[in-house]
């Protein structure tokens, strides 16, 4: 092809970076724009449940079947982002045998490997579940690090051509002559990898095609170019806890209803969640008691929830979509299953397509039909790699190597740091520098920081989604200062600062849910560091000048002469 | 009450060495899950600044990363493997006492530990069993101490002593302890038993005007050393108890397990918790207490057992578990009586006094220097708050010799320091290793108490 | 038989330390009952006492002259500026290796951070490093520590405007230490003057460390280390790097674990011995008995309950850090003597949005009459023998006014001073 068509891709969330990957290594010109972080919208606030389509295997049979296909394809070419924990539907004396068998039913007749398992057996496996449970249904449910995948799909787009701007803000469509034609954009620090105190600047870009992934944000995508996109986001929340209670995921078998999942993610797990329309994506309210519901009512499957330490909670808004003629009135009914708009066949308005709906287990399989569509439009015909290619960091890669004294780590720190860089672990902790660990709560060490601030710019934040530092227990309040250190030698003195603040707010943020018991005091711990010890709260080189001369300047008679104060302040005992 | 009445027809007089004892599996797989202890930790890393060990050794990461880092990064998968460095920690338990928001930091190295040899470490490999060998100490000493002048030779013997360091991996530097040529159970037997000591509390209490029948009454946890090397502890607890109208009875026991927890040898040491658990259970049932005068013996059965082990009655006897000075000084006026006691033999010395690392867990770390600070006969100073370096068999080990030394230095310079030349501790391996980098004699404050106050 | 004294004191931090010595000076026979470690070993060692107003307002170059403009409810107020003063006195006298008693002026002293921030008293260790002191200042980072990077820290300074020229670097420190290795290694080395391995021959750690530094210090006046000098004879060690270089040497203080706070912990204790004070460790009070006095606490040792008992009681167990104040998610209390904690009754009430707003959360703890009696809900006192000091009190944000040792001793003073007259 002389000169292969240019995508524009708005959205850099699972669904738009499958969307940029799968066309870019189609052979497509593709530029992807991101408002915020990758993972920035819904995709960054999930459980991150890899669906083995159980949950939807009673009412959504269609998405059911969706799910398992794919979570078989994303244990092969993500490996390094799924951990098959395996997951239980749990059923309490109190939930109906009926919808017990339902579910069986269900997940075989969406081919869903599905086993039921007695009470011991289900406590033998997961020995914090309550003792009064009846049985459970065993499904291949599994864990997903959606902001690694998110990652690694940007950076295979980016070795197969794409352009990946974040922190680009589109503030309007290009339409001439009744088509889209591009998109005008505002770039927070420049263009490329953003650099705290770089001037913003503006941008038109020309494309052949404009997709809109922007999932909860696509209806205002939509009026920016006329059309209507009845996108209902409803928000949900999600607790995450200290430690990891259990190690498979554990859903309550009993018909949709709030409260009834935990997933084990990474080191900590995550409880789940509400469903709540909401008017507005970006702004709605976050409750007490939406957090104290998924503690009360998950420790009647995990008691030890009720008084285990919880670090945070978010919220995510699910960018549901259903045909306006269905009406649904309540969130919960509006279908998973996902929509291509083809705007010029709905709208006509050619130039665009939105997708919208869905969920991210099938993430991949909505950028496969989306990019078959625009291949169909220009006519070009290559065939969808994203299932058979695995990603960066999931290439020919085995957990089972003995990582840990390659590369001079503590076992545990290895096999973590290990588990998260996947088959790049041996480019990125290859060092003959010293290698300290930089957050000790998630093990992560100055190599795999290095790492990500090459692929981040100067942003804490998205250094943080790729090595999960500062996610931990202490949510950043010892490491906060340490990831900004790092971050000097790449970048001057005032953006370490302004990169570090926003770290600050950013851990503040979410961890303001957990503020009781544990938390609290880490919290209170974290607020006296960064104030007391570090001043942080008062920084002079953040306000007023201060008038040095007028303070202290050493007391005069003590030691300036020969130049230091060595006085006998060693240790408290006799003699010393 | 007697004898013949227990409900279990059991005579703690009786010697039994618990070699018969059946084992009930109570609870089949002591797996804790110890993730959720992590949920305490604030990252403010006071134990690592009480740590001995990492305080020497930069290949040792410390107990927070051993404890609660490591927990929390643990997954439930089989091969998560603990990091080899947890063989490394001496078990000090100083981060017990350290850690201002209450980490369960010991359990977890004991359980790492225990996971860590039972999963990954070579059972043919001479470490392990040289690890086995010197954590069943109580085996040894028991063959040994038939033999005792016989034992005493052999386990000094230069030869042997260089082969044992070749082969085994036991450092030649170090002079094995004596065994007595009478145990203490042979001479509380002697004694008469538990018998003779109830007659001569009931003396006592007729003595000082107390009612016959008062409800004093002990069960003496002797433990291992005590029994075999330094029975004059055993016989001054016995006497001192005695003075204050209390009973004293022996019951059945093992090895308290301090020396398998510190080696990852948890099968071994549930072996023997199992015995001590039943026998002082039923005790403490009928209205004993249980007196150690080993502060790793009663660090033990106070803390370690609940941590480590499901079994039945173990937390009844953890309450009732006192160290043999604290427990006087709970229940009878210690100050009072030493008020105007007449120390002449040669105990009126000046003892440089150390305070074990397991006695500061259980508050008991200033005791001796508080009490016997009035003594007009007596000087004692505080060699400060170092650990003695030896954590029972840590500085046994070849490879563990010099760091050990390293960090008994401080305390070594303290003691030099200090006046007179006679130490004093309640912990037998401390005074191991006092004895060993200062040659002073060590005594126990027992043997202090009982030059003060029995005629 | 219950363990008898004059006064207890349950808590062993700054504000506990300094009450068992006060009531010891005062004549009291003195018990300190302390849990676990204090949090200041969390600490950076540096002893303030007034930086900032509650409103925010400074630094304050005067501690002293503020503390009548604090509202009322403030524990400064309820013992009154004198009080501080005799305080920091005895403060000053139990800890000799501290400086910065010869002015009334705060200094401000260099964070690992990078910035600056007031304080009333510094170790001698930090004492050449104060910002206001116009000679040059070297910076020397550790590449494996990454709490305190040097080149940065020095880049900091210079945005705050600090009146000298300030430089960084960064060094391996010798021997080739494990990247995670802990400030007591670093410590033990420099103390024991220990062998290290530089290139293939042994030499003496401070010797080889200053050899490190000499070729990056092009004349600076001073030379600042992240707090690791030294935990037994950090005067030893400062003096030994001050004579290779030809320069002063100091520590910048560093968050935890803070061997400043440990040194200065040390002190304190030693005092107490001194002063004949009995003190235990390791076991909580978690209960008590009496009506409107205090009659006797337990101290629990794995379940058994040993009483302890005397005529005054000061608790000072610290704030939500070191467990004195505890929450859950209905209420925030007081756990060992359930005394009456002011709180919102939303818990979305008890912080502000911003990381560093106005947390209500910071001020949590209990209200005292001006005996620093705390007081029930409704005005009455708990008890008419048990006292309050330190980060147990409410009404004030130490992080935020930078106050939180000088309220601590000044409380702790005053607490143990008059319980100890009351038990005579």
């Amino acid at each position: 092809m002389a000169s292969a068509p240019h995508i524009v891709v708005i959205g850099g969330g699972s669904t738009g970076v499958g969307i940029a990957r799968d066309l870019s290594m189609r052979g497509l010109d593709v530029t992807l724009l991101e408002q915020g972080n990758l993972t920035h919208g819904t995709t960054g606030r999930m459980h991150g449940l890899l669906h083995s389509g159980g949950r939807y295997a009673v009412a959504d049979q269609a998405s059911a079947t969706e799910c398992i296909e794919e979570n078989r394809v994303l244990r092969d070419i993500a490996s390094h982002c799924v951990e098959m924990t395996g997951g239980l539907f749990v059923k309490r004396p109190e939930d109906t045998e009926e919808y017990f068998e339902r579910k069986l039913e269900g997940c075989r007749e969406c081919s869903i490997p599905a086993e039921v398992v007695s009470r011991e057996e289900a406590r033998a496996m997961e020995p914090h579940l309550a003792k009064d449970i009846d049985r459970a249904i065993s499904v291949p449910d599994g864990a997903v690090d959606p902001f690694r995948l998110v990652v690694a799909n940007a950076a295979s787009a980016q070795e197969h051509g794409a352009r990946i701007e974040t922190h680009s803000t589109v503030t309007d469509l290009l339409v001439e002559a009744g088509e889209v034609v591009g998109v005008e954009v505002e770039h927070d620090s420049g263009s490329g990898k953003r650099v705290h105190g770089t001037a913003g600047a503006r941008e038109r870009i020309r494309a052949d095609h404009v997709v809109n992934a922007t999932g909860a944000w696509a209806g205002r995508l939509g009026e920016m170019a006329g059309v209507d996109i009845e996108v209902r986001p409803s928000k949900g929340v999600m607790t995450i806890m200290n430690v990891r209670q259990v190690d498979t995921v554990i859903n309550r078998c009993r018909p949709k209803g709030d409260a009834d999942i935990v997933v084990p993610h990474e080191t900590t797990a995550i409880l789940g969640t509400t469903d709540e329309e909401v008017d507005d994506p970006a702004d709605y309210p976050e409750k007490q008691w939406e957090v104290d519901l998924m503690i009360d009512s998950l420790s009647e499957l995990v008691p030890v929830l009720a008084e285990a330490r919880t670090i945070r909670s978010f919220w995510g808004v699910r960018p549901l979509y259903e045909p306006p003629e269905v009406g649904s009135d309540d969130p919960t009914d509006i279908t998973r299953d996902y929509f291509l708009l083809d705007h010029d066949e709905r709208d006509a308005l050619p130039g665009m397509t939105s997708i919208v709906g869905g969920k991210f287990t099938t993430y991949r399989m909505m950028g496969e039909e989306i990019s078959d569509h625009i291949c169909a439009k220009f006519g070009i015909e290559a065939d969808c790699q994203t299932a058979e290619v695995p990603l960066p960091g999931s290439e020919e890669f085995s957990v089972l190597r003995d990582y840990m004294d390659e590369f001079g780590l503590r076992s545990p720190i290895g096999r973590r740091s290990v588990e998260r860089l996947g088959s790049r672990a041996e480019t990125v902790l290859q060092t003959d520098e010293p290698n300290p660990t930089v957050c000790n709560c998630e093990a992560v060490t100055r190599a795999e920081v290095q790492d990500a601030i090459e692929g981040s710019g100067s942003d804490l934040n998205a250094v943080r989604i790729r090595t999960r530092a500062s996610m931990g227990n202490c949510q950043g309040g010892l490491c906060s200062h340490r990831l900004a250190n790092e971050l000097h030698g790449n970048y001057d003195e005032a953006t370490t600062r302004a990169a570090w603040d926003e770290l600050l707010q950013e851990r503040w943020k979410g961890q303001r849910h957990a503020l009781w018991g544990e938390q609290l005091s880490q919290a209170m711990l974290n607020y006296a560091l960064h104030a007391t010890t570090q001043n942080r709260d008062n920084d002079p080189a953040d306000g007023d000048p201060v008038e040095f001369a007028a303070f202290d300047s050493g007391d005069p008679t003590v030691g300036r002469s020969d130049g230091h104060d060595v006085a006998a302040d060693g240790g408290c005992r006799d003699g010393d | 009450m007697s004898d013949a009445e227990s409900p279990h027809e059991f005579e703690p007089a009786e010697p039994n060495t618990g070699e018969e004892f059946e084992t009930v599996e109570v609870f089949p797989e002591d797996s804790f899950d110890l993730r959720p202890g992590s949920d305490s930790c604030y990252k403010c890393s006071t134990c690592d600044t009480n740590c001995p060990v990492a305080e020497v050794d930069d290949e040792f990461p410390g107990p927070k990363f051993q404890g609660p880092e490591q927990w929390r990064l643990k997954q439930n998968e089989e091969d998560y493997e603990i990091d080899d460095s947890v063989m490394d920690c001496s078990n000090c338990m100083r981060c017990d006492n350290a850690c201002p928001a209450g980490v369960p930091l010991s359990q977890m190295h004991n359980t790492a530990r225990g996971e860590y040899v039972s999963e990954s470490m070579s059972k043919r490999s001479v470490t392990y069993w040289r690890n086995r060998i010197l954590a069943n100490y109580r085996t040894s000493a028991r063959i040994a101490s038939t033999v005792p002048r016989l034992a005493n030779f052999v386990m000094n013997f230069g030869p042997a002593r260089w082969l044992m360091e070749k082969t085994m991996g036991v450092t030649s530097e170090r002079e094995f302890p004596a065994f007595a040529t009478e145990t203490f159970r042979e001479w509380y037997s002697r004694e008469g038993g538990a018998a003779g000591s109830r007659e001569r509390a009931r003396e006592h209490r007729e003595r000082v005007g107390d009612p016959v029948d008062a409800d004093k009454k002990v069960a003496y946890f002797h433990g291992c050393y005590s029994n075999y090397n330094t029975p004059e502890v055993g016989k001054a607890m016995v006497r001192v108890f005695e003075r204050f109208g209390y009973e004293v009875v022996v019951p059945e026991q093992g090895c308290s397990g301090t020396p398998m927890f510190a080696n990852g040898m948890l099968d071994d040491a549930r072996r023997d918790a199992e015995v001590n658990i039943s026998s002082l259970s039923d005790l403490v049932d009928q209205g004993y207490d249980a007196i150690a005068s080993c502060t790793s013996c009663s660090m033990a059965l106070r803390q370690e057992y609940p941590e480590l082990f499901d079994i039945e009655g173990v937390d009844e006897v953890a309450a009732n578990t006192f160290e043999s000075v604290e427990y006087l000084r709970i229940h009878e006026d210690l100050p009072g009586a030493l008020e105007d006691a007449d120390i002449d033999d040669e105990m009126a010395a000046e003892f440089a006094y150390h305070a074990p690392c397991h006695a500061r867990n259980q508050g008991l770390d200033r005791q001796a220097v508080e009490l016997f600070g009035d003594l007009e006969a007596v000087d004692i100073e505080d060699v400060g708050d170092s650990c003695s370096g030896i954590s029972g068999t840590y500085g046994w080990k070849s490879e563990k010799y010099e760091k050990s030394m390293e960090i008994g230095e401080e305390m070594f310079e303290h003691m030099e320091h200090a006046e007179g030349d006679t130490g004093m501790t309640e912990c037998p391996t401390c005074a191991m290793q006092m004895e060993h980098g200062t040659g002073y004699e060590i005594r126990h404050p027992l043997e202090l108490l009982e030059a003060a106050l029995v005629d | 038989m219950a363990i008898e004294s004059d006064v207890l004191v349950v808590g062993g931090g700054l504000a506990g330390l300094t009450a068992a010595l006060a009531a010891a000076r005062s004549g009291g026979d003195v018990r300190l009952l302390s849990y676990k470690q204090s949090t200041l070993r969390s600490a950076s060692g540096l002893v303030d006492i007034l930086g900032y107003t509650p409103a925010g307002d400074g630094p304050l170059t005067d501690p002293y002259g503020a503390i009548p403009t604090l509202p009322e409810t403030h524990p400064y107020r309820t013992v009154g500026v004198d009080t501080v003063r005799e305080a920091m006195s005895l403060f000053d006298e139990a800890a000799p290796t501290y400086r910065g008693a010869h002015t009334d002026t705060n200094a401000l002293v260099p964070t690992h951070g990078g910035t600056v921030k007031p304080t009333g008293r510094y170790p001698a260790s930090a004492s050449a490093g104060l910002a206001s002191d116009g000679r040059d200042m070297l910076l020397v980072g550790l590449e494996s520590m990454t709490d305190f990077d040097a080149p940065r820290a020095a880049a900091h300074l210079e945005a705050a405007g600090v009146p000298f020229d300030v430089r960084g670097v960064e060094i391996q420190f010798p021997g080739d230490l494990r990247a995670d290795a802990k400030v007591t290694r670093y410590a033990k080395l420099l103390d024991t003057d220990g062998e290290v391995s530089v290139r293939g021959r042994e030499r003496p750690a401070r010797e080889a460390l200053a050899a490190r530094v000499a070729p990056h210090h092009e004349g600076e006046g001073r030379v600042g280390f992240p707090a690791v000098l030294g935990d037994d004879d950090p005067g030893g060690v400062r003096a030994a790097l001050a004579d290779h270089l030809g320069a002063a040497v100091f520590e910048v203080p560093m968050g935890p674990p803070s061997l400043p706070g440990l040194r200065l912990e040390d002190h304190l204790f030693a005092a107490l011995d001194d002063a004949g004070v009995s003190i235990e460790t390791g076991n909580p009070v978690t209960g008590f008995e009496g009506e409107d006095r205090v009659e006797q606490v337990f101290v629990d040792k794995n379940g058994a309950k040993i009483p302890n008992t005397a005529e005054q009681y000061v608790l000072a167990t610290g704030g939500l850090v070191g467990k004195g104040i505890d929450s859950d998610r209905e209420a925030v209390h007081e756990p060992i003597f359930d005394c009456h904690v002011a709180h919102a009754s939303d818990r979305y009430e008890w912080f502000d949005g911003d990381v560093f707003g106005d947390h209500p959360f910071a001020r949590f703890g209990v209200d005292t009459d001006h005996h620093l009696r705390p007081l029930a809900a409704d005005g009455d006192v708990e008890f008419e023998n048990l006292r309050a000091a330190g980060a147990v009190l409410g009404g004030y944000d130490f992080a935020a006014e930078k106050s939180g040792s000088g309220v601590s001793i000044a409380t702790g003073y005053q607490a143990g001073h008059t319980a100890a007259q009351e038990a005579s």
